[in-house]
């Protein structure tokens, strides 16, 4: 059993790891909002999607956050009018990225708060290390 | 009378060194505290050598930035402690020294 104190650095380690791969899909979504198909009718950026889960680390028998899998969005696309796009079918539509950037800011900020929290934890248990530690001397 | 001062001659060398145990021979063979030290000082050393690892690997894009920070806190944490004791084992040492004699 590794030290109670140490645990929680390892975990929220995990935990930062685990929101900053979600901040990476989330910026994938928010660069290619735009990006439409390479040639006619052709389908444009799908949104992706990551999801987490709980794992026990052999090591140390505390249980980390780990990236389960990232996902592809299936929902339709958005469809516009523009027939000047090299996008555009015959009938000058053009299929557009299923990402809603509202959608995506608030995913966003909802990683940031559980970053930020991780980060929280970690500060948190190394005071309380230092803490212990400085008992030592005076 | 006399004899009891005369044995001190004969006692096994007396060394100032934490790592060796004041009564060579016995205590050296059951392990204790010097053995306990040596783990430590083991330890530390590989915590600072994974820590230093980690942040290389960090500089050249290996590692992520989450893993270099929670090991450079490790190494921190093991290089406090070991300060720690060791300010308290002169501290020691520094009491006997200042011994009434």
């Amino acid at each position: 059993m590794i030290d109670p104190l140490k645990a929680p650095g390892k975990i929220a380690t995990a935990g930062m790891s685990a929101q900053s791969a979600r901040l990476l899909v989330i910026s994938e979504n928010i660069a290619n909002a735009q990006s439409v198909g390479a040639t006619s009718g052709a389908d444009p950026y799908s949104r992706k999607t990551i999801s987490f889960k709980s794992e026990v680390d052999r090591l140390s028998g505390a249980t980390m956050v780990k990236v389960a899998q990232y996902g592809i969005d299936r929902s339709p696309f958005r469809v516009e009018q523009d027939p000047g796009n090299p996008a555009a079918d015959k009938d000058g539509n053009v299929k557009l990225p299923n990402v809603n950037l509202m959608v995506e800011m608030a995913d966003m900020r909802e990683a940031n708060r559980v970053y930020q929290a991780n980060l929280q934890v970690f500060r948190q248990t190394r005071e309380l290390v230092s803490m212990t530690i400085d008992l030592m001397r005076t | 009378m006399i004899d009891a001062i005369s044995k001190t001659a004969q006692l096994p060398d007396l060394q100032m060194s934490p790592s060796t145990p004041v009564t060579a021979g016995k205590a050296a063979t059951v392990g204790g505290f010097d053995s306990v030290m040596k783990s430590v000082a083991a330890d530390t050393v590989n915590t600072l050598y994974k820590s230093e690892m980690t942040a290389v690997a960090g500089i050249n894009g290996k590692a992520s930035i989450q893993q270099v920070v929670d090991q450079v806190m490790a190494a921190e944490r093991t290089l406090q402690t070991t300060i720690a004791v060791r300010d308290k084992v002169v501290a020691a040492y520094q009491e006997i020294s200042r011994m009434a004699i």
